[in-house]
């Protein structure tokens, strides 16, 4: 034991029961003749104190530990005002939350469209930022520029309790999951992983999961199939034909949603034989379907997902018809009336469930005929987010127009559509607001309306707030509209 | 101390408590909501409508400064009184003339009585020799015997062992900084309590009380054997236990002219004082430091760039070097520096810490410009010099310091400090920044 580690001992115990060592030969200190235990220890202390402190020596570095120096920048820096900006921005925002994250998103954008960059210093503030809002996060390349995403590599691999001394674990990092054996992945992250595969190569997850389908569980199956909901094809009837027989419940229920999806398959042709006998067409001059409930499910339509019937109580026989509804091709619709997809829609005035059903299913199957052929005599947001982004925005415009829908149920509809909206839908949405009522409407749109909005209709927000106006949720959207597009002109004047 | 005239749009955020206050008052700095606005020389002045039936009356000595505001906000100065010197410096303020509204004049008189009867304390006491040697003899006759209690504690304290103390509640050690307190020995009672807190929230607790107990020990034998001491040594020990030194008495003595470089500043705050530190270097190469308080609520004196060249004159403190200094006469920035001169090596530095221990044993703060070193992430942060020699980083936001610096050798200022460094400023691009 050194004299210090002595020391130290003594002193944890007291001198009362530990007297003080004899000071360490080389350091030349003897003490003074009748020191009492006590004395003895702390005039030792005091040395220690000193030379502790004078015999510092520097640690030596591990140089594994420290990350290689940032590559030289080649964008330039932004210009000072767009510096400005962006510093206010970040440390002292004169606007809300949300409009904030949109604006420092709306920087990034257009540093990157200019070819320009943040300032070294303002990147700790930024990239804190970006890790509360993947709104910024996902535009913070390229504007970040190659100092930024030096230290995005930093912050993620050097923030281990290393320190020099310590050398940081080798090859700590991980595999990624593509390089280790997917069946030996947790569920969740063989989902995940399988999900990914299918966004790149429907084909290769669906050979996967085929070559290790009798070595997964029920729940692994049901999890990994479900996957197939992303690029669900043609091509993948046959693996979900044969779920079909799974013995687990769970397995066979998301084969069968997946093939409600895929109108074409066999199944389909099935249940359209199913539904045609239940159809028939009455009246004269109005014609009407006349639908007939399904029948007690024998065993291939209990094969096909067909509810069986139950031991005690009556029958879900209009379940049973929705099921049926859901999974045959609608033209089986059109075939039985034999007149367009608009006419024979009209001939369901009187059965809204049907309709509901229809809808749905025609949503699932993004089956743009249909859908607008329904849109005619619906408003519905699962429609409406089938369609292509310019027909949605006229979609939604003439659905607000005919004032058939209210006005709070078009707010998801509205948030999902593509901005900044065209002029028409923004002049639309403004009469709304301004109109009676219009209140209720504007704090349900408080969190885009500023971003959805084209510029030019920022005079015209500033001539409503301008307006006497008592209503408080009215008045805010409209100074955010104004405070939002005032900051972007800043932006894009600091930016020429 | 200050220059007379309009205040620029940044002195008055440097004043800003904080960013919420700051940004609070840019929303009230416009015309609308103020009336009966004014300034002269020393003041500005205004009133403003609040939430209130009745406007706020806001006074500032822009001279002194002190600020005073008739809203109940615990923030000092509060977002009114920024309000209206963001829109005096602006110049955007209606000014209603010379004649000084009546709130402002009253506050100003009463200001005026105040110091008029503090001067006439202090001008008293300095023209009673006699009484003066007394008060002096009191005050050493009291921390002699703050002084011997301390020893004797410190006495019991390693016979009944250290792992005992540990085990002692913190109103133990405060009771001890309490009486240390009375004997006027405050700085002594400040490193009490700190250690209060200390043993519980430090792994190394162990060793940090045993040197600690063996630097008070140092201290009682120093005080006992002061007549000994150089002029300096004595200052230093004066300092260690809390003895200030009147300001009026430093004020008085020789005057250094400048320039004087800003190499860095740190503000702290441990809930009751805000302390700011300024690191200072003379065209001779002298380091000193500038010490400012304020109680919890007040603003601290405006700080200083880093990088900033200083037309001022400073008088020093007595005590071994680094000196503690204070600004005398006006100060104005002639500009800022490119570059903070040649650094040192981290063997060097830490030689240098060693010298200075043996110079004065109470210290543990050193400032230390560093050559060359990089910033590597891993647990607090490190620095590392061309010869491959590190320490440990202190308080120091490292996303900054990596964001500056891209981990490229830089010459950095800051505070060595029980072998860590806390850095206050780096020179990049021909620039002195602060991380």
């Amino acid at each position: 034991m050194t004299w210090l580690a002595d020391l130290r001992s003594s002193a944890l115990v007291g001198t009362g029961r530990h007297p003080a060592p004899a000071p360490a030969p080389e350091l030349d200190f003897r003490p003074r003749d009748g020191l009492s235990r006590e004395e003895l220890l702390l005039d030792q202390a005091a040395l220690a104190d000193v030379v502790t402190r004078a015999a510092r020596r520097p640690s030596v570095a591990d140089t594994a530990t420290f990350p290689d120096p940032a590559p030289p920048d080649d964008a330039p820096q932004a210009s000072a005002e767009a510096v400005r900006l962006l510093d206010l921005l970040l440390s002292q925002p004169p606007v809300g939350p949300e409009l904030r994250t949109q604006l420092v998103a709306d920087w990034l954008q257009f540093a990157a469209a200019s070819g320009q960059r943040v300032p070294h210093r303002l990147l700790p503030g930024l990239l804190a930022l970006a890790d509360a809002k993947p709104a910024v996060a996902e535009h913070l390349h390229p504007a970040i520029g190659t100092r930024g995403r030096w230290l995005q590599g930093v912050r993620q691999h050097g923030s281990g309790p290393a320190g020099p001394q310590v050398p940081a674990p080798q090859g700590s990092g991980g595999g990624t999951a593509a390089t280790v054996d997917w069946a030996e992945l947790r569920t969740a992250d063989a989902t995940a992983e399988l999900e990914r595969l299918r966004r790149s190569d429907p084909g290769a997850a669906r050979d996967r999961l085929h070559a290790h389908w009798n070595t997964l569980s029920a729940k692994e199956r049901a999890a990994h199939l479900a996957a197939f909901a992303i690029n669900l094809g043609p091509a993948d009837e046959d693996l979900l034909e044969n779920a079909l027989d799974d013995k687990a419940k769970t397995v066979r229920d998301v084969a069968a949603d997946l093939l409600d999806r895929l109108p074409g398959s066999a199944r389909a042709d099935r249940m359209a034989a199913r539904l045609k006998p239940l159809l028939r067409v009455k009246g004269i001059l109005r014609k009407q379907f006349e639908i007939d409930l399904p029948p007690d499910p024998d065993s291939t339509a209990l094969r096909d997902g067909l509810a069986p019937v139950p031991r005690s109580g009556e029958p879900d026989r209009l379940g049973r018809l929705d099921t049926i509804i859901r999974a045959a091709p609608l033209d089986v619709w059109t075939e039985a009336a034999n007149r367009s997809k608009a006419a024979t829609l009209a001939m369901l005035d009187g059965e809204p469930r049907v309709i509901d059903t229809i809808v749905s299913t025609a949503a699932l199957r993004a089956d743009a005929e249909w859908v607008r052929a329904l849109l005619d005599m619906r408003t519905d947001a699962r429609l409406l987010g089938c369609l292509p982004a310019a027909e949605q925005e006229d979609a939604l415009l003439r659905h607000i127009r005919s004032g058939t829908a209210q006005p709070l149920v078009l707010v998801p509809l509205l948030r999902g559509l593509p901005r900044p909206w065209g002029v028409s839908l923004a002049a639309a949405v403004l009469e709304l607001l301004a109109g009676k009522n219009g209140g209720q409407l504007a704090t349900m749109l408080t969190g885009f309306l500023p971003m959805a909005l084209p510029p030019d209709t920022a005079d015209q927000c500033r001539r409503l707030l301008q307006r006497s106006d008592d209503d408080a949720p009215r008045r805010r959207v409209f100074r955010d509209v104004v405070q939002y597009q005032s900051f972007r002109q800043s932006l894009t004047e600091a930016f020429q | 101390m200050c220059f007379m005239g309009r205040w620029s749009e940044e002195r008055v955020t440097g004043a800003a408590p904080d960013a919420p206050s700051l940004a609070a008052a840019r929303k009230l700095a416009r015309p609308g909501p103020w009336s009966e606005t004014g300034s002269n020389d020393v003041l500005v002045w205004g009133k403003c409508q609040g939430s209130g039936k009745s406007p706020y009356q806001v006074s500032v000595d822009i001279a002194a400064p002190a600020y005073r505001c008739s809203c109940p906000s615990r923030k000092f100065p509060c977002k009114h009184a920024l309000a209206l010197l963001l829109l005096w410096s602006r110049g955007e303020m209606a000014d209603g003339g010379s004649v000084t509204a009546d709130f402002a004049e009253e506050w100003a008189a009463q200001r005026a009585d105040r110091a008029a009867a503090r001067e006439h304390r202090q001008s008293a006491q300095q023209t009673d020799p006699a009484a003066q040697a007394k008060r002096l003899a009191d005050r050493l006759t009291l921390m002699d015997a703050g002084i011997a209690d301390f020893a004797r504690w410190l006495t019991d304290l390693v016979r009944t062992g250290l792992a005992s103390a540990h085990n002692q509640p913190y109103s133990w050690w405060d009771g001890v900084a309490g009486r240390l307190v009375d004997a006027q020995l405050p700085g002594l009672a400040e490193q009490v309590r700190a250690m209060g807190s200390d043993v519980h929230a430090r792994a190394d607790w162990a060793d940090h009380l045993l040197l600690r107990t063996g630097r008070w020990w140092a201290m009682t034998k120093a005080w006992n054997k002061r007549d000994e001491l150089t002029p300096a040594e004595f200052a230093d020990l004066r300092v260690a236990v809390g003895w200030a030194m009147a300001s009026a008495e430093v004020q008085s003595s020789e005057a250094f002219p400048g320039p004087w470089l800003v190499l860095g500043a740190h503000r702290s705050d441990d809930g009751r004082l805000q302390q700011q530190r300024t690191w200072l270097r003379g065209p001779d190469g002298t380091v000193v430091l500038v010490l400012d308080f304020a109680a919890q609520g007040e603003a601290l004196a405006t700080p200083q760039l880093a990088g900033a060249l200083l037309d001022v004159t400073v008088a020093r403190y007595p005590g071994s070097e680094p000196q503690r200094a204070m600004f005398t006469g006006s100060l104005s920035p002639r500009g800022l520096v490119d570059s903070l001169g040649e650094g040192c090596s981290i063997a060097e530095a830490l030689d240098m810490e060693s010298a200075a221990v043996a110079l004065s044993p109470w210290r543990d703060r050193h400032p230390v410009l560093l050559a060359g070193v990089r910033v590597c992430p891993a647990g607090p942060g490190w620095l590392r010099d061309g010869s491959g020699d590190s320490l440990p980083l202190v308080g120091a936001s490292l996303d900054s310091l990596l964001a500056l610096t891209g981990s490229h050798p830089v010459h950095m200022f800051g505070e060595l400090e029980e072998g860590r460094v806390r850095p206050l400023s780096v020179v990049v691009h021909g620039a002195v920044v602060t991380p």
